[in-house]
């Protein structure tokens, strides 16, 4: 059951994650089980609120919510001004959807799941989560969130993946080659990713790597 | 809207629906075919009008409310939250939840689906959007929705007297009373309260058989 309480979207976490895209958990900070549902800010004018992605992997639909601000979306390459009070409704998970912050403070809401279905965490969650841990180095943080992650979605390819770089990086070499081999597994296209990631270099040359 | 890929719209542009307890409705999920959870938005014009009813979700969806524009005085359990644009309110499964618009022109949004199952749009939706086909004038429209509604949600009291309302409007006796019979049979104390003084049924009222179906 989630958590009843109050909180500005100001007072809540802010992630940076890449492109000058800012997380700001809301979901996770509730514990809100029945939908997904974040925010995302920029770090400045010109940087992403809304990452480049489709929902082919989740099939989730998705709604955007530009709560302040100003924002220019684009979904499979059409160009859309979106002020304050847009709403965003993208129903094909497999329209590519990004979106640019305009103004100072550009605030969106984002909202999903996937129709007919009761709603599930997702893994991406756990790794934008884990993100501060990684770039501090406490890799013993960053993977205790992403074996949170694996309780709830254990079958989660980019999960595991992403698990078996932190274990590299923390020096727990057995664990990441185990977890690297049930991603390759899950989805070949982790192997061609792993023979070229830095992040495990430190396991490439074991015996079990996957080629 | 449509079924194409994607849809935008701006919170000017949505349907605004009075309702009895209060603040005006403006359908969001609606309106966009969005099949994930319940969103809407609620809009208080003066300061002290109601724009969060207050109410508990036994056994229902989790809650999140976001103040869009004005603000809007919280009530979350014994809590009372001041909430500019921007707060975010959770209100899970029976906690009692309510606000108040603190300055003109609160609008707050409201999302909501239930934990481990899937969402499934509420009949509620379904009544109001009938009653704003009525307000403008299709009641067609409108009697064409709640007859789709009690099809769908055959155990559900609420489409069927609403459908009762719009039937009897519409000056179909025998339908409003199969309608009314139905929401009595499904709940009767609260259908024969509302029918008491409900203008909707001025025209069979004095059908004897108005006060059968009601027994």
């Amino acid at each position: 059951v989630s958590l009843a309480g109050s909180a500005s979207i100001d007072e809540l976490d802010a992630i940076p994650v890449s492109h000058g895209l800012v997380w700001h958990p809301i979901r996770r900070r509730f514990d809100i089980r029945g939908f997904g549902v974040n925010a995302y800010t920029a770090e400045e004018v010109g940087g992403q609120v809304v990452e480049e992605h489709d929902e082919s992997r989740l099939e989730h639909q998705e709604l955007y919510v530009v709560l302040q601000g100003r924002a220019t979306f684009t979904l499979d390459g059409e160009t859309i001004d979106a002020p304050a009070g847009t709403f965003v409704f993208v129903r094909d998970p497999a329209v590519t959807r990004v979106a640019i912050s305009e103004e100072d403070g550009t605030t969106v809401l984002a909202l999903g799941g996937k129709p007919g279905e009761a709603f599930r965490v997702s893994a991406w969650e756990a790794m934008f989560a884990a993100i501060p841990a990684a770039r501090a180095e406490r890799w013993d943080e960053a993977i205790a969130l992403h074996e949170e992650a694996l309780r709830e979605s254990p079958g989660s390819a980019p999960l595991l993946y992403n698990l078996a770089c932190m274990e590299a990086r923390g020096r727990r070499h057995l664990d990441a080659l185990v977890h690297l081999r049930r991603a390759v597994e899950l989805d070949p296209k982790f192997g061609a990713l792993a023979a070229r990631d830095s992040d495990l270099a430190a396991i490439r040359r074991e015996p079990g790597f996957p080629a | 809207v449509s079924e194409r890929p994607y849809a935008v719209l701006h919170l000017d542009e949505l349907e605004r629906v009075e309702t009895s307890s209060g603040p005006e409705l403006r359908p969001v999920r609606r309106r966009l075919g969005f099949g994930a959870l319940g969103v809407n938005c609620w809009t208080a014009h003066a300061v002290g009008d109601r724009v969060i009813e207050e109410h508990r979700e036994p056994d229902g969806p989790e809650e999140l409310y976001a103040v869009v524009t004005g603000r809007a005085t919280f009530t979350l359990g014994d809590e009372t939250i001041d909430a500019p644009p921007g707060t975010l309110v959770s209100a899970p499964p029976g906690v009692l939840r309510g606000a108040i618009a603190a300055e003109p022109e609160t609008t707050v949004l409201a999302l909501g689906a239930p934990a481990g199952e899937p969402y499934v749009p509420l009949s509620w939706e379904e009544v109001y959007a009938a009653e704003g086909m009525r307000r403008r004038g299709d009641l067609d429209g409108a009697r064409c929705t709640l007859r789709e509604l009690v099809e769908a949600c055959p155990d559900q009291w609420q489409g069927f007297y609403n459908l009762a309302c719009f039937e009897s409007l519409a000056g179909e006796t025998d339908k409003a009373l199969d309608a009314l019979r139905r929401a009595v049979e499904l709940n009767a104390e609260p259908v024969r309260e509302y029918a008491a003084d409900d203008e909707d049924f001025d025209s069979i009222r004095t059908d004897p058989r108005f006060e059968e179906a009601l027994a």
